[in-house]
């Protein structure tokens, strides 16, 4: 009685510290809807077209944004003296940033390239190609245009020439194809050493140098709004992504004031260098992080639950009833009972509740004084099932049974290992095969040979593609995660109940969200989408 | 020589086939080389990759050890102590981290991966519209449909803290149908397989060592 | 000749099979040698038929092969080979289908491996696609054009690790060149230098390890070949886009093939596969038909 007033107390906590939770999450993700709407709605009238410039931005600072992956530079300014005041002509900041030059043209260049290789694999297969067609490929103004920075043509020799010592390494590759499958292409210029072999990505320092150098540019990397003191100019990891911004490169930044005159714009003056970099600590993992936090407690609340003796109810699984009656055959058989842990490592989440059914396995048969064999694929794992069956026998208080070679290695190759395992089902002929762990490809067959023995299996494992085998071929089979729920259950250690517990409660959580999700963006699309946010971590 | 490595492959090959028929000493000495070569192999690529080529270049003859890796070694020596009954405690410590170390790496990883991206991925429109044409696309509304259903009730499926009965219980026994038409395509995919390997020898045996396919 | 008298046996092996169906109805159980028999020979007759099937590129090979497409000439494009011969049937076509397409469009290839054997797979495969005459005339040079770092153990952590710096985890490459004297990896540093990254994987640690530590980290784009049993499992991932296209299994490898116009191995086994699944099929409707005849039989007996 006392126990389920505790258990609905208990209960009662848990569901309000969710609610609780939830709410927090709902309460952050509407401020920040509402505070971007407020920004929206700030935007200014038309003004009156304002014929004198206006006041630059002062007090302008770059830095890195903290707390991130990297990638991204956040600028903060003063307003300007017409920004809701003087002559209040200001309607929004276009931010610009300075950067090399040649990280655009490169790009530009390499697709152009892209386009001219193809427009060749083209005409090569549509022989006779007048060479003049060709030419007129090659001379074709957009892909000059982009080129001319590094490639000129040459009128009267008929070739390109490369201008700039900036060739990339890459760039100069596709040149040579191209001049081997095209004579008319020939680069004279000097090439110099491959340093420019990974410009898009990782641009050398010395390339950025700001001002004096004449291969850079200032380009508008976005605008804030009047009334906005902040920016932040940030691009996704993936180098190919737009706007890339590679870490550690220097850039420089400036604000230009403008107003409804497209004409009339004052630049502020220019700051840095800066650089961006990853912190220790990214916030953009944030939801990661409550989340594993929201399950740490889960785990801690009801391990301490299950310390404390409450009773946490498990639903019976049908292989695990099974294992007991099993032991107890191959007892009355007298013929031994061989438990395989699998190809996993002793850190993968099945062996570990493998080795919690090994010492229940072990205990029991200790107790019933049966043999029991353990061949082992991984050498740590079968220094650690050789703790755990040493532990099950002084358990079982039967310390003087225990041999070291009930768990024993065979080899670290998977079909030597089922070539011996097999051997030993057929040699051994064992009254019971517990296959519970990590299994592949081996999992039909050290089933199927064991079918074939007349053994009475039980299979667990957390390799979906492996259930169905042993389903056909045991007879009884955990499937996935009912192997953790299987070592809990029969553990009844607190760590593993209380775990256990908690993850179940962590699914409650997934599917609610789930659920929320789906009606809130099949009804509110917009909340529904900065919901989905959430869930989308891609660092 | 290639030749002979061939008839050795193809000799071996035939040896394993014959257990098809029944299990025979010739199977059982082609087992037992597996086993005992494939033990050898990995000792090798375990010695020359991680002790000599990882380790010994890495921190003792490097230009720029990595006096990371002595830890690494330490640690290593430590699995050692088992051999000493006595002191065969501390070979926990190296477990303790390796355990504590994958857990830790895995944990994030299959939260995003495998928990978070997955819901994410889930929440969307049930109603899938052509981009094309603008109506709806009856193919995969049902897809998304089928994905919502089989989601949900898998997850019911495996909630271990309430018996299956009642709406739940049906709920559940919906996501045992989806484990089962899951399993049912896996069998096919590992069926496929299996042949694979199948076509592989076979091909061996009659490419290879027969010539008879070109 | 050979091919002729393939096709004549086969169809005597199909009628054969009907025989059999009849048998099991009438309640004559097949022993399971002579499903081996069977299965052997719809393996080996197909490959003596030296014919290839007509094969519909689906959807998950179109979009990898729509990524590759994408890729300009001189991409750097690090392929992970996470497997070893037992699964080279499967994968090996994939693999020299890929390199025949990526020599060809000059990407710049970097080899690596988490499983031992992986990175001399990747080797044997560079060997049959500088066969090609197109290749061999472009004289490839490795350290310029490829390079085979080689193997390194700690598989997840090596993608972690490389997420900071490659060079870390490969010192030097398979033919013991330091990491900082191979032109190729002049400015490779980590992840964010390389353009793309495809995974031919038989296990673990494999594509899984490489969307969870790799791609969901340093968020890279990535596409993987699989042998067909794991493949089922990385549905999930193709979804959500964390794996932008996907290869299962010899059908996989076969259109792969098709796609990129690389006739290969995959293109010739195909019909033996499926000559192999037919015989499956068929085997597991008398295997049930079995079954449900002797089930029947007890029910009758049991009073």
């Amino acid at each position: 009685m006392r126990n389920s007033f505790e258990k609905t107390r208990a209960s009662r906590a848990l569901l309000l510290v969710f609610v609780c939770l939830l709410l927090l999450l709902f309460v952050s993700f509407s401020t920040s809807v509402s505070a971007q709407a407020d920004n929206d709605s700030d935007t200014p009238a038309d003004s009156i077209l304002a014929l004198a410039a206006p006041a630059p931005v002062t007090d302008l600072k770059a830095f890195d944004t903290d707390n991130d992956h990297g990638h991204s530079i956040t600028i903060e300014w003063t307003l300007s003296a017409d920004d809701g005041a003087g002559a209040n002509s200001v309607i929004s900041y276009e931010i610009m940033r300075w950067e090399p030059f040649v990280r655009d043209s490169v790009m530009a260049a390499r697709d152009s390239l892209g386009w001219v290789q193809a427009r060749i694999n083209k005409f090569e297969k549509e022989i006779p190609l007048a060479e003049e067609s060709l030419d007129e490929v090659l001379t074709g103004q957009p892909v000059l245009d982009s080129l001319s920075f590094l490639v000129a043509y040459d009128e009267k020799d008929t070739s390109f020439v490369l201008t700039s010592e900036y060739v990339d390494k890459t760039l100069r590759d596709t040149i040579a194809v191209m001049q081997r499958d095209l004579p008319v292409l020939k680069v004279r210029a000097p090439l110099l050493p491959a340093r420019f072999d990974s410009l898009l990505i990782l641009l050398p320092k010395e390339y950025g140098k700001y001002p004096d150098a004449i291969i850079g540019r200032f380009d508008s990397v976005g605008t804030a709004v009047s009334g906005a003191t902040s920016h932040e100019n940030s691009s996704a990891v993936d180098s190919r992504s737009m706007g890339f911004i590679p870490d550690l490169i220097d850039y420089y930044y400036r604000i230009d004031v403008q107003t409804s005159n497209p004409n009339i714009r004052t630049s502020s003056e220019t700051v840095g260098p800066v650089q961006s970099s990853g912190q220790w600590f990214n916030s953009g993992l944030v939801p990661v992080l409550i989340a594993i936090l929201i399950f740490t407690i889960l785990t801690m609340i009801f391990v301490q639950l299950a310390k404390k003796g409450m009773d946490l109810y498990v639903r019976p699984l049908a292989g695990i009833e099974a294992v007991d009656e099993a032991i107890g055959r191959a007892t009355e058989m007298g013929r031994p009972i061989l438990y395989v842990l699998g190809l996993g490592s002793a850190a993968d989440i099945a062996t570990i509740a493998s080795f919690t059914i090994l010492g229940r396995v072990a205990k029991k048969v200790a107790e019933y004084q049966t043999e029991l064999n353990v061949p082992c694929y991984d050498p740590i794992v079968m220094a650690v099932a050789q703790e755990v069956v040493k532990s099950a026998f002084i358990d079982a208080g039967r310390p003087e049974a225990y041999k070291d070679d009930i768990v024993h290695f065979i080899t670290n190759s998977q079909f030597a290992y089922v070539g011996a395992v097999n051997g030993i089902i057929l040699r051994d002929l064992p009254a019971t095969n517990v296959y519970m762990g990590k299994f592949f490809a081996e999992s039909l067959i050290l089933a199927e040979t064991g079918a074939v023995a007349g053994s009475i299996q039980i299979a667990g494992t957390d390799e979906i593609p492996q259930i169905p085998f042993f389903f056909v071929a045991c007879d009884y089979t955990l499937i996935g995660e009912e192997l953790f729920a299987a070592s809990a259950y029969l553990g009844r250690e607190p760590q593993l109940l209380g775990s256990l517990k908690a993850q179940d409660y962590a699914k409650a959580v997934l599917l609610a969200s789930a659920i929320i999700g789906i009606i809130l963006i099949n009804i509110f699309p917009e909340t529904g989408e900065t919901f989905k946010s959430w869930f989308e971590v891609i660092d | 020589m290639e030749m002979i490595s061939i008839w050795i492959a193809a000799i071996l090959t035939l040896g394993i086939f014959s257990f098809l028929y029944k299990d025979n000493p010739l199977y059982k000495a082609c087992e037992a080389l597996f086993v005992g070569v494939s033990a050898a192999y990995w000792a090798i690529v375990f010695y020359f990759d991680n002790i000599y080529k990882k380790f010994y270049e890495g921190a003792v003859t490097a230009d720029e050890p990595d006096y990371f890796l002595w830890i690494g070694a330490i640690l290593g020596l430590l699995f050692l102590t088992r051999l000493i009954p006595k002191i065969g405690w501390v070979s926990r410590w190296p477990m303790a981290l390796i355990v504590g170390a994958t857990a830790g790496l895995w944990m994030v990883g299959y939260f995003v991966s495998n928990a978070m991206n997955q819901i994410g991925s889930t929440i969307s429109g049930i109603i899938v519209y052509d981009t094309a044409t603008g109506f709806v696309a009856w193919g995969e509304t049902f897809g998304s449909l089928v994905i919502l259903v089989g989601v949900l009730s898998g997850l019911v499926y495996f909630f271990f803290s309430k018996e299956h009965k009642g709406v739940f219980g049906a709920t559940a026994k919906v996501g045992t149908w989806f484990l089962m038409v899951t399993f049912g395509a896996s069998f096919g995919y590992t069926v496929m397989s299996r042949m694979s390997l199948l076509i592989g020898r076979v091909d061996f045996l009659l490419g290879d060592w027969l010539g008879i396919l070109r | 000749m050979l091919s002729t008298i393939a096709m004549v046996l086969s169809l005597i092996v199909g009628l054969s099979l009907i025989y059999l169906l009849i048998r099991t109805i009438q309640g004559h159980p097949v022993e399971r040698r002579i499903v081996f028999i069977y299965i052997g020979l719809a393996v080996v007759l197909p490959l003596l038929m030296n014919k290839t099937l007509p094969l519909p590129i689906t959807k998950d090979v179109q979009k990898l092969y729509d990524q590759l497409e994408k890729l300009q000439p001189g991409s750097k494009v690090l392929c992970a080979f996470d497997y070893d011969p037992p699964s080279a049937p499967e994968l090996q076509p994939m693999a020299v289908a890929f390199l025949k397409y990526a020599f060809k469009k000059d990407l710049k290839i970097i080899i690596m491996g988490l499983w031992p054997q992986g990175p001399q797979q990747a080797q044997q495969a560079i060997e049959e696609a500088m066969l090609d005459p197109i290749i061999a005339g472009k004289n490839l040079v490795q350290g310029e054009d490829w390079v085979n770092l080689g193997f390194q153990s700690g598989n997840e952590f090596v993608i972690q690790s490389m997420g900071t710096e490659f060079k870390r985890m490969f010192p030097k490459d398979n033919r013991h060149i330091a990491y900082g004297e191979i032109p190729l990896l002049q400015d490779v540093v980590n992840f964010s230098n390389v353009d793309f990254v495809i995974n031919f994987s038989a296990g673990k640690p494999g594509t899984t390890e490489w969307v969870q530590f790799g791609v969901d980290r340093f968020g890279f784009e990535m596409v993987a070949g699989n042998t067909a049993v794991q493949a089922p499992m990385m549905y999930p991932y193709l979804r959500t886009g964390q794996l932008k296209g996907l290869l299962g299994g010899m059908s996989g490898a076969a259109e792969f093939e098709k796609i990129l116009d690389e006739k290969g191995k995959a293109s010739t086994f195909l019909l033996a596969q499926t000559f192999a699944h037919a015989t499956v099929i068929i085997f597991i409707i008398i295997g049930n038909l079995a079954f449900f005849s002797s089930r029947k039989k007890k029910m009758a007996g049991t009073p």
